[in-house]
């Protein structure tokens, strides 16, 4: 740049003098006296004009992807694509110009696996600053290679994961399994062995993480939704649930909460939802059906009456 | 969390693993068909011997090494294995008993009042691990004693390492 030690030429007649870059017209110019004192520098400009009304899509003067230099090291290369015309492919139909070389070797295995999350985010509809959170924690996994044996998409499954933790929206493991390929017992291996080697730790996750989501998912009103969450909330503060896991409440409360009112579901269809077992969610209602009563909030509007409520 | 009455606290061991080799190659088809107590699993190429005086179930391997599981106590380990290494011995090898070694030792403790676990989980953050999801318990790992302990919430820890 120009604010360096003047390379090779000053102004001769104001030899202290700073030299502008013209850049459109490709000259050093002497800011005292304007003098062009050197010439031919490169232009950076455009290649094309662009006018406004012109095809929006094809922008000529942009000739690259955008670039990605946060999490793949700067992706400066040039990929021939496959050929169009008739003249790009030979006697048996085969192209002329078989390989797109591989270009950026050496972070191939990365761009794969976040063309992998991409599509896993996008098959439960993740937000995009989850999913760019997964690339950089798959990114700082993949540099350190303390877990490199493992297969890439188990690790990607499991920064996923991570990922939603710590936004605040965790997603339980089995639907991180359902747009995955590995199983849950893998992406569990591969989640305490990132957390070990990335040294951060998650918050617990708490009942009312999945409420929101579940009683969407199952069609109930706002009302059931908030009855739902204070039950859980309730019988976690009152420990009658020692050892259960918060998805397993979260489901027998929503079923508590819908028994109660008009829009009743059954254990079945919470169990799909929730992803767990029906009999899970009998054992986890047993034992909050005691105490059912002191669990709704106060102004809970009752279409079964709490002494109606099924017992299983 | 319980000072005073240290008395009554009862840890049971119940498990003891330990391994020793036979300096020697072991033919595990012998073994299998002219052992008692012999179970031979070809597909991964070792042989189950249990025996029942100190009950061991022992993990043989043709390369000579042999994993002694099932014991109650370090010494019933040691007993077991020099008994298995007479039992091979018997059946016509060159066995000699080296490298004996501890390599896990289980033990189950009982508290008597039960524990909530995620507010223990947030008290003892860099050494407690509590996964819900995966495992009703809570993993807690002592760096200094190489030892793991599973909390669970009625109370029951079991301790390996």
């Amino acid at each position: 740049s120009s604010l360096d030690v003047l390379p090779r030429v000053t102004c001769p007649n104001h030899p202290d003098s700073i030299l502008v870059e013209d850049y459109r017209a490709g000259d050093m110019i002497c800011s005292e006296c304007g003098l062009v004192v050197g010439d031919r520098v490169i232009d950076v400009g455009s290649e094309w004009r662009t006018f406004s009304n012109d095809k929006a899509t094809k922008d000529p003067s942009r000739v690259g992807d955008t670039q990605n230099p946060l999490l793949s090291d700067g992706d400066l290369s040039t990929m021939i694509g496959k050929g169009t015309g008739a003249a790009s492919f030979d006697e048996f139909g085969n192209s002329k110009y078989q390989n797109r070389r591989t270009m950026s070797s050496s972070d191939r295995a990365m761009m794969n696996a976040f063309k992998e999350i991409t599509n896993m985010a996008d098959r439960i509809n993740l937000p995009r600053n989850i999913v760019d959170r997964t690339n950089n924690l798959f990114k700082q996994v993949y540099e350190q290679k303390s877990l490199k044996g493992r297969s890439n998409d188990a690790i990607a499954s499991a920064c996923l994961y991570i990922a939603c933790r710590q936004e605040g929206v965790p997603r339980t493991f089995k639907e991180i399994c359902a747009v995955s390929r590995i199983s849950k017992k893998e992406i569990g291996r591969c989640f305490k062995l990132i957390l070990k080697a990335l040294e951060t730790s998650v918050d617990l996750i708490t009942t009312g993480d999945f409420m929101s989501r579940f009683c969407s998912n199952l069609g109930l009103p706002k009302q059931v939704q908030m009855a739902a969450t204070h039950i859980a909330r309730k019988a976690v503060e009152l420990d009658l649930v020692p050892g259960r896991s918060p998805i397993s409440v979260a489901a027998a409360a929503i079923y508590m909460a819908s028994q109660a009112s008009a829009e009743k579901r059954t254990q079945k269809e919470i169990g799909d939802i929730a992803g767990v077992a029906d009999v899970t969610i009998r054992q986890s209602y047993r034992l909050i059906y005691p105490r059912a009563p002191d669990l709704f909030p106060a102004d809970f509007k009752f279409d079964t009456p709490v002494d109606k409520l099924p017992q299983l | 969390m319980d000072a005073d009455s240290d008395v009554a606290l009862d840890i049971l061991i119940t498990n003891v693993v330990c391994v020793f080799r036979t300096r020697c190659h072991l033919n595990l088809r012998k073994i299998a068909l002219e052992g008692a107590n012999v179970i031979y699993k070809r597909d991964v190429g070792k042989v189950l011997m249990k025996l029942r005086k100190p009950r061991i179930t022992a993990t043989i391997w043709s390369s000579g090494k042999v994993i002694c599981t099932g014991a109650t106590s370090e010494e019933e380990a040691k007993f077991g294995a020099r008994r298995l290494a007479r039992c091979l011995q018997k059946l016509g090898f060159q066995v000699i008993f080296t490298d004996f070694k501890v390599v896990n030792v289980l033990a189950v403790c009982n508290m008597p009042f039960e524990i909530r676990l995620p507010e223990f989980t947030k008290n003892n953050r860099p050494h407690a691990s509590y996964e819900p999801e995966l495992h009703p318990a809570v993993c807690y790992r002592i760096k200094t004693l190489r030892a793991t302990l599973q909390i669970f919430s009625t109370g029951s820890i079991t301790v390996t390492g």
